[in-house]
């Protein structure tokens, strides 16, 4: 399969995303923010916090082994490879395949399992306590996830996300059938799931034990730390450029040359900031649900998914 | 409206009411479940206006506004009075534990798109996927008054049920006479009133609610 979309527009494209992602999570703080009528930190906090981590030395706990120091870098690049996976300027399958939305998924989960095994190799307890609780929802979430991708792929034939996004082309609302209703409802559940947000995980808490992502990077710190954190910045935009290849146009499709382009980022950018937006709502209209009520919240996006992809079959 | 369209928005406001199905089976707080209960009521409401417009009978019309006026903001404005008043504990606990119901639900769902697509010629004469949509809701309404304790998120699922019947009686037969549809519009207004009242003596006299009305020995 020859795609448009050249190895160097990709590669182009994962740098935005990386670049990109702090941004994105400035923003839903700032919005969170205006929203309980605080002032709030500037968007570019995150980048100020990341440059603040790198310049720091690293300590770390005795008891842990050679595979800790190196955790945050795998984390990093699992997830920098999933970003290469997601179209953003251009809709349409890449010239060399690099691999489709299960391959993405399972980046993503891979630097979820990482992450988790450097926890517990820390062998702190908030540590060990994160991990277990991120373990336990992670089986929720990604399956569903999977469900959303396949009832998107059925119709497409092809699971590889630039031709999915270019099989959806243009279409708006009107031009949708059931099954995209209900796919986008399950997506819209999963998505703070996915993004460690509320109602599933609170972002904003350190010590507290309810706390599922922050506790597992409680032990790493300087530019591990940062690393790690680009890296849930970056799962974050990885996760947003998924919904929006999967369910809303990704730009002009034959879109040659800079002007297409400029006109496929402008769309990207109005998208992400949709969904931002729709998180900083959520954020701030939720309180976090307790731990048990998880399966019960996350199965709603279970039976959806699962409903969209029966609605395409039957 | 041509036909091809009227059938995709059937279709997709079919899914959006199974959403809130789920939403309803799902619901953590009693107030979510009444919220998405009007929410389903008005998607019903919708749904008539979009009937009325394609097929041109004013009844339709007529019908959807007084599904709008009564059933999206009447009842669930008195479910909302009746459950500050009671002042009872928010959160639902269902009789078995809500990730069964929801497979339940899925069964439902399924089960019920197989049993009209065994319907053929019959089932193409109905509009989009009406059929098996209103199956399901009513089904799962059903559902939902046989897993719940109280008699409120029992009266949602009553509603829910209604609104599955209402709808799958709108999308075969392309507006009942206007007469029937407001006997039945009242049936439901008079099954509220009675409910919320009952529930509201109970309360007040024996303070127990209708899970505890199992252990009456005669």
């Amino acid at each position: 399969m020859t795609g448009n979309r050249p190895l160097t527009l990709v590669l182009l494209e994962m740098t935005l995303l990386l670049l990109l992602g702090p941004l994105v999570t400035g923003t839903i703080q700032k919005l969170k923010a205006r929203l309980q009528c605080r002032q709030g930190a500037g968007v570019l906090q995150p980048y100020r916090d990341l440059a603040k981590l790198l310049r720091k030395g690293t300590v770390q706990a005795d008891t842990a082994s050679g595979l800790f120091r190196s955790v945050p870098v795998l984390v990093l690049a699992a997830t920098a490879a999933g970003a290469a996976l997601v179209p953003v300027l251009r809709a349409g399958p890449p010239a060399v395949p690099l691999g489709d939305a299960v391959m993405l998924l399972g980046l993503l989960a891979l630097a979820r399992f990482l992450t988790a095994v450097g926890a517990l190799d820390a062998g702190g307890a908030f540590g060990g306590m994160g991990a277990s609780r991120e373990m336990t929802v992670a089986p929720l979430v990604e399956p569903a996830l999977m469900l959303v991708v396949f009832s998107t792929a059925v119709v497409a034939g092809t699971t590889e996300l630039g031709a999915l996004a270019a099989h959806r082309g243009t279409s708006w609302f009107p031009a949708w059938r059931a099954a995209d209703f209900l796919g986008l409802a399950a997506m819209l559940v999963l998505l703070p799931a996915e993004t460690g947000r509320i109602p599933v995980d609170n972002p904003d808490t350190h010590l507290e034990l309810t706390m599922l992502h922050e506790g597992m990077l409680l032990e790493h710190s300087g530019p591990g730390l940062a690393c790690m954190v680009l890296a849930s910045h970056t799962r974050q935009i990885v996760t947003l450029g998924l919904v929006s290849a999967l369910f809303f146009p990704v730009g002009p499709v034959d879109g040659a040359g800079v002007p297409g382009l400029l006109l496929g980022a402008g769309a990207f950018a109005a998208k992400l900031l949709v969904l931002a937006t729709f998180l900083a709502l959520v954020e701030s209209s939720y309180a976090k649900l307790r731990f048990f009520r998880l399966p019960q919240y996350l199965g709603v996006g279970f039976v959806c998914a699962l409903l969209a992809l029966g609605l395409r079959i039957l | 409206m041509s036909a091809e369209t009227v059938h995709t928005v059937i279709d997709d406001l079919g899914a959006l009411l199974l959403f809130t199905m789920i939403l309803i089976v799902a619901a953590s707080q009693i107030y979510r479940a009444i919220y998405a209960v009007a929410a389903q009521s008005f998607l019903i409401a919708v749904a008539g206006a979009v009937l009325a417009a394609s097929t041109g009978n004013a009844d339709l019309w007529v019908i959807a506004g007084v599904t709008l006026a009564v059933k999206a903001v009447v009842l669930p404005w008195v479910l909302h009075r009746v459950v500050q008043r009671m002042n009872v504990r928010r959160e639902v606990e269902p009789v078995i534990p809500v990730a069964a119901t929801l497979a339940l639900t899925v069964v439902v769902v399924v089960m019920s798109f197989q049993l009209s697509a065994t319907l053929g010629a019959v089932g193409r004469a109905i509009t989009g996927n009406a059929l098996p949509v209103g199956i399901a809701l009513t089904l799962l309404g059903v559902l939902v008054m046989a897993t719940q304790r109280t008699a409120l998120t029992q009266m949602v699922g009553l509603f829910a049920s209604e609104n599955g019947i209402f709808f799958t009686a709108m999308a075969v037969t392309q507006g009942m006479p206007l007469i029937i549809e407001i006997g039945v519009i009242l049936d439901v207004i008079l099954a509220a009133l009675v409910m919320a009242i009952m529930v509201l003596r109970v309360r007040s006299t024996v303070d127990a609610d209708i899970a505890d009305l199992d252990e009456l020995r005669g």
